[in-house]
């Protein structure tokens, strides 16, 4: 078994009265690509940005790569990458920039084309984030997680409101990071890309965490409680059906 | 007042230049593709950042339009725009002079006043020179009474005397100035009429110049206005939006500390006021006859300490506000008294003395007065501690204000 990357023990965080996260532990191990899962207000985001020293932990423990999140927040950030579900960027500043930017910031010296290249966008190398689609945004603020040859990167809901051409360009994408050994921990809301995507799964809901495993293994549990689908399912979806018709080809 | 063809072609030149350079800072990407920036990794990384982040908010800062707008070109428009209707409509200050005394020296003084060339002086009666000053037709009236120049019996020194003078209450500004010029001249005589000092009760040193003009009254005072706007509006709105629009939390999420970016904010707040005193000045004097009669590292250092007051006062705005919608309201009500009672436009001379216990501490009205102190009379620093010592304690009431406010969300 590989050796875990990041460890979460019993991590908790209250706003006064209100228990937003009640207790979660799971472990990531390296290479992996970890799905957390859950709907609105499950908690998810809270338990990401207290994993990535965005916000302070009420109790309970984050470990990453040996760090203590809560006693080196500094230090974490130095080796993680972290993509915001609101990415904005300042205005005004061409993409190149924007990596050169986060180049100092991280003191790295990555190559702002090369990491453009990465994400498909050499060729917008001087626009500005504003003129960008909604999948050139997200690929950008990926490219801008990778600047600092990161052990991990965090990706809070990547594909919400893209269309299918860019959700599946993603998906490539996190495929492609993973495949260089990077941990990819990530939210989602569609259940399809967490089962092509993630190589095991947390599904939170009010705070905890329900379920964890892989996704082939929580299907089949569920199976054998005895579970029957509502109809059978046709061996194609709408979505394959939009695919097909309207290709694979990005649109932006 | 001199402004030759040679002057306007080359201030328009200069300004072209400018103008072009502006526009190659705004305009997007960088000038040169291929070759990556190469950089030798560095210990000092808290450098490395701050520098980064200010480079990157000073582009962002020539790239943003309406913040070029309003802290370059607007202040330069209003000096152009008052510079040239100050030329064009008012040639020179109207004053009418009153002379009740027979003695030789009051008819020099008058005679001084005549070869004043901002000055048109009439000779006529007290009751004439009301009628007309009540009327607006002249700007200062000024009278000499009987017993100026007579000589004591015993001293054989000229009597202490007073002339008086009233201006128009309708255009104050020009009738302070001329009243300005008008006690330099008067302090020049006393200089050359005694030289036992006690006898000269206006300062005269390091005056080079009598010739000032409306332009040396605004130039200071749009001065001080452009470092306020700079220091409140420039900073709380572009941290505000960088604020709701998450860009904070994405700097907050490297290992920078967020307050790296709050002090590149302020740098590059601080290069827009050093520029915006050098082009004010520097255009003022080559091209609108300002006169920078005292030190201008003095007049600088000035308007960099305004410049640190003001974006206290912006991050005040900025760390409390939420969203625009709170931080526009509460930037308009701290600057607008200031931009109007704080001797801007008009000198706070007409207020009731009641307002004017409560404007004179007003940031605004400390950097004013010692903007113009420095350039129309040549005040040297140590005769300002009053204005230096009012800023401070603002700045440092602010700050500590600021960052009790502060919230990065």
């Amino acid at each position: 078994m590989a050796e875990a990357l990041l460890e979460i023990k019993n991590l908790r965080k209250s706003y006064g009265d209100f228990e937003a996260v009640k207790g979660v532990s799971f472990s990531v191990k390296k290479g992996e690509v970890f799905g957390i899962l859950g709907p609105n207000g499950a908690g998810k985001t809270t338990t990401l940005e207290m994993i990535e020293g965005m916000r302070p932990i009420t109790s309970g423990t984050a470990v990453i790569d040996g760090l203590d999140v809560a006693k080196q927040p500094y230090a974490v950030k130095e080796r993680i990458g972290i993509q915001l579900q609101a990415s904005a960027f300042f205005p005004n500043l061409s993409l190149v920039e924007l990596l050169d930017l986060f180049n100092d910031l991280y003191a790295e010296s990555s190559d702002p084309m090369q990491l453009l290249k990465e994400v498909e966008l050499a060729e917008k190398a001087r626009s500005m984030v504003k003129d960008l689609s909604g999948g050139q945004k997200q690929r950008f603020s990926i490219a801008t997680t990778l600047v600092n040859k990161p052990v991990a990167i965090f990706l809070d809901e990547p594909t919400t409101g893209l269309d299918p051409q860019a959700r599946r360009n993603l998906w490539d994408l996190v495929a492609q990071i993973k495949k260089k050994g990077t941990t990819v921990i990530l939210t989602t809301h569609y259940m399809e890309e967490a089962q092509v995507l993630c190589d095991r799964i947390a599904i939170m809901d009010q705070g905890k965490i329900i379920a964890e495993g892989t996704p082939t293994a929580l299907i089949n549990q569920l199976l054998g409680r005895g579970f029957k689908p509502k109809r059978t399912v046709a061996p194609a979806t709408l979505e394959d059906v939009f695919i097909d018709l309207t290709g694979k080809a990005l649109r932006d | 007042m001199h402004l030759s063809t040679n002057t306007i072609i080359i201030g328009a030149v200069v300004i072209l230049v400018l103008a072009r350079l502006a526009w190659r800072l705004m305009h997007r990407g960088r000038p040169a593709e291929g070759k990556p920036r190469v950089r030798r990794p560095t210990k000092h990384r808290w450098l490395r950042s701050v520098t980064s982040l200010t480079v990157a908010s000073t582009k962002m800062y020539f790239r943003n339009r309406s913040a070029v707008f309003f802290t370059l070109f607007l202040p330069l428009a209003f000096i152009g725009i008052f510079g040239l209707l100050s030329k064009s409509s008012t040639p020179a200050m109207k004053l009418d002079v009153t002379n009740h005394s027979s003695a030789e020296l009051s008819k020099n003084v008058v005679s001084a006043l005549k070869q004043v060339g901002a000055f048109n002086i009439t000779e006529t009666s007290e009751s004439s020179a009301r009628e007309q000053l009540s009327k607006g037709k002249i700007d200062l009236q000024v009278i000499i009474p009987a017993d100026f120049g007579s000589i004591n019996a015993k001293t054989h020194q000229f009597e202490t005397s007073n002339i008086i003078t009233h201006y128009n209450a309708a255009n104050p500004g020009t009738g302070q100035t001329a009243n300005l010029i008008l006690g330099q001249i008067l302090a020049k005589f006393n200089d050359s009429v005694t030289r036992t000092p006690q006898i000269i009760n206006l300062q005269s040193s390091g005056v080079k110049t009598n010739n000032l003009g409306e332009i040396d009254f605004l130039l200071p005072g749009i001065l001080g206005m452009t470092i306020m706007q700079l220091g409140i509006f420039s900073v709380a709105f572009a941290f505000v939006s960088m604020k709701t629009t998450g860009m904070l939390r994405r700097i907050q999420a490297t290992p920078t500390h967020p307050v790296n970016f709050v002090l590149a904010q302020a740098i590059t707040r601080l290069l827009i006021g050093i520029l915006d005193v050098v082009m004010l000045v520097g255009l003022g004097v080559w091209i609108f006859g300002f006169h920078m009669v005292g030190n201008f590292a003095e007049f600088m250092l000035f308007g960099v300490i305004g410049t640190i007051v003001f974006l206290a006062f912006g991050f005040a705005v900025a760390g409390y506000a939420k969203d625009e919608n709170s931080a526009a309201p509460i930037a308009n009500l701290l600057s607008f008294p200031m931009l109007l009672l704080s001797g801007v436009f008009f000198p706070a001379d007409g207020f009731p003395s009641w307002l004017k216990d409560v404007t004179s501490h007003f940031p605004l009205t400390y950097l004013v007065d010692a903007l113009r102190s420095i350039a129309n009379l040549g005040t040297p620093i140590t005769q300002l501690t009053g204005d230096l010592v009012g800023l401070l304690v603002w700045g440092v009431v602010m700050f500590f204000v600021a960052v009790r406010l502060f919230r990065w969300e």
